[in-house]
């Protein structure tokens, strides 16, 4: 599993996705995982490397996301 | 045709908006913002784009606050409807389209008022008293057009916002007339809603608007349903801009409608504005020549009207003209009320409505002579009637 951030809507993970790509962070939108889903949308970002510098810009940024959940914590 | 209905709708359409809606009904015609296959994320991105560069041209900075409608008059009945209460009050002007008008008539039902603003022609200052004496204590809304689409006289939107800011009275513009036309930012004029059609002056295809938002105060939303986002909920989400879009949206409209704001945004709005203003103002230069041709307004100008020509032949029906104009000489022209009436009532010409001419960015000069040459053949076919008004008094 990867690092994920799950949204409550596309358009907001669409948007994060192109601030890190900005940033020079590589995301990949995914399918929300059945066990994140909780009250999210359909879709996430995967984030590989840079994940602290990712959450960090989208919360400076005011994106809203619904959770972050870091690799090594499931 | 020789195309001259620009106000319905703009026609032709930029090659890339062809292009892109058959784009997306050959390539990537799957269901955006639902699935995690690469045509669905695709459709996804097309949505996303149109909303960034529709958030550019409207001066507003987030993208999911461009909410995608059918068209300019479903945006306006999500505002009117989502935003006031009983005991609520608006204000209007006195050109609005009946897109603003029915609305706030049916909303009388529920317990709701209006009063409307006379436009003063020539008098920004006048006009803005006028909204300002009609404001009451339980005004919540000021909703007023950008342009009148039977005439182009245009309000004084940006001193309306302000004004409205004063008053802690919320401010929709009906932007159906100057979207793609006359340049706007809404953070800042402080325009909290703009509602447009995308198939006018943006050059996207017919069933597409867009309710561009910029307020912390969000209107209901009319249509409940399936969002695809929030799924287990069984409440409507709040955030935008999936609130207001439930239900599969026109994705081959919206990828159409995006590439004609990018033609907007690369040939620039007041660089369009200033073209077409000179376009209108050849064809109301030459109308005025001809004997008999009735024009209403003052001389179209760059900083208060919108490219749009309403004229009449003396004694004759604006329908008459129409068919003239279609028939014998190939000319597509709008004619009679333009579902506006109190527009209508303000140049009084609710009997014989009026013929409308619009420019586009795609209207040529030789257009424009060839319309006022057969105008002037048509004067010479009309038999002399009688005015209208005497041929009442010998009934």
């Amino acid at each position: 599993m990867k690092n994920i951030i799950t949204f409550a809507s596309v358009t907001n993970a669409m948007k994060a996705r192109e601030l890190l790509r900005r940033h020079n962070i590589p995301s990949r939108m995914i399918r929300t995982p059945a066990k994140l889903r909780k009250g999210s949308c359909g879709y996430s970002l995967a984030v590989g490397r840079d994940f602290e510098k990712a959450t960090q810009l989208i919360v400076n940024h005011n994106i809203p996301y619904k959770g972050i959940y870091a690799d090594d914590a499931r | 045709m020789i195309y001259f209905d620009n106000g319905a709708t703009t026609f032709p359409k930029p090659a890339s908006v062809v292009r892109a809606v058959n784009s997306v009904m050959q390539n990537t015609g799957a269901n955006p913002g639902r699935s995690g296959h690469r045509m669905s994320l695709q459709a996804a991105q097309i949505m996303y784009d149109c909303r960034k560069n529709a958030a550019r041209l409207f001066g507003l900075g987030e993208p999911e606050n461009i909410i995608f409608t059918q068209n300019c008059t479903a945006a306006l009945n999500t505002v009117i409807k989502g935003v006031l209460k009983r005991g609520d009050h608006a204000v209007i002007s006195s050109l609005e389209h009946n897109a603003v008008v029915r609305p706030l008539e049916h909303m009388k039902r529920y317990g709701v008022t209006y009063s409307v603003a006379d436009y003063v022609e020539g008098d920004d200052d006048a006009t803005l008293n006028n909204f300002r004496k009609a404001i009451q204590a339980n005004t919540k809304l000021v909703v007023c057009t950008g342009a009148s689409n039977v005439f182009g006289m245009r309000l004084p939107v940006e001193r309306l916002a302000a004004m409205c800011r004063i008053y802690h009275i919320l401010f929709c513009v009906d932007a159906a007339q100057t979207a793609g036309v006359v340049p706007v930012n809404m953070q800042d004029s402080g325009i909290d809603f703009l509602c447009t059609a995308g198939h006018k002056g943006l050059y996207g295809p017919m069933g597409t608007g867009i309710l561009a938002v910029n307020s912390d105060i969000h209107p209901d939303s009319l249509m409940q349903g399936g969002t695809g986002s929030m799924s287990m909920s069984l409440q409507q989400p709040e955030t935008l801009p999936d609130k207001y879009e439930s239900g599969t949206p026109n994705l081959p409209g919206i990828a159409g409608l995006n590439e004609g704001i990018r033609f907007v945004l690369a040939r620039g709005e007041q660089k369009l504005l200033n073209d077409e203003i000179r376009k209108a103002q050849r064809l109301f230069d030459g109308l005025s020549h001809l004997p008999g041709v009735i024009l209403y307004t003052e001389r179209p100008a760059i900083n208060t009207h919108t490219p749009v020509i309403s004229f009449n032949i003396q004694n004759h029906d604006s329908e008459e003209v129409a068919a003239l104009l279609g028939d014998r000489f190939n000319i597509a022209v709008r004619a009679g009320l333009h579902c506006a009436p109190l527009a209508h009532r303000f140049y009084h010409t609710e009997d014989s409505g009026t013929v409308r001419a619009v420019m586009s960015a795609f209207t040529k000069p030789v257009q424009i002579e060839y319309f006022i040459s057969s105008v002037n053949k048509i004067i010479k076919l009309l038999p002399k009637k009688v005015a209208i008004e005497d041929k009442n008094v010998l009934k």
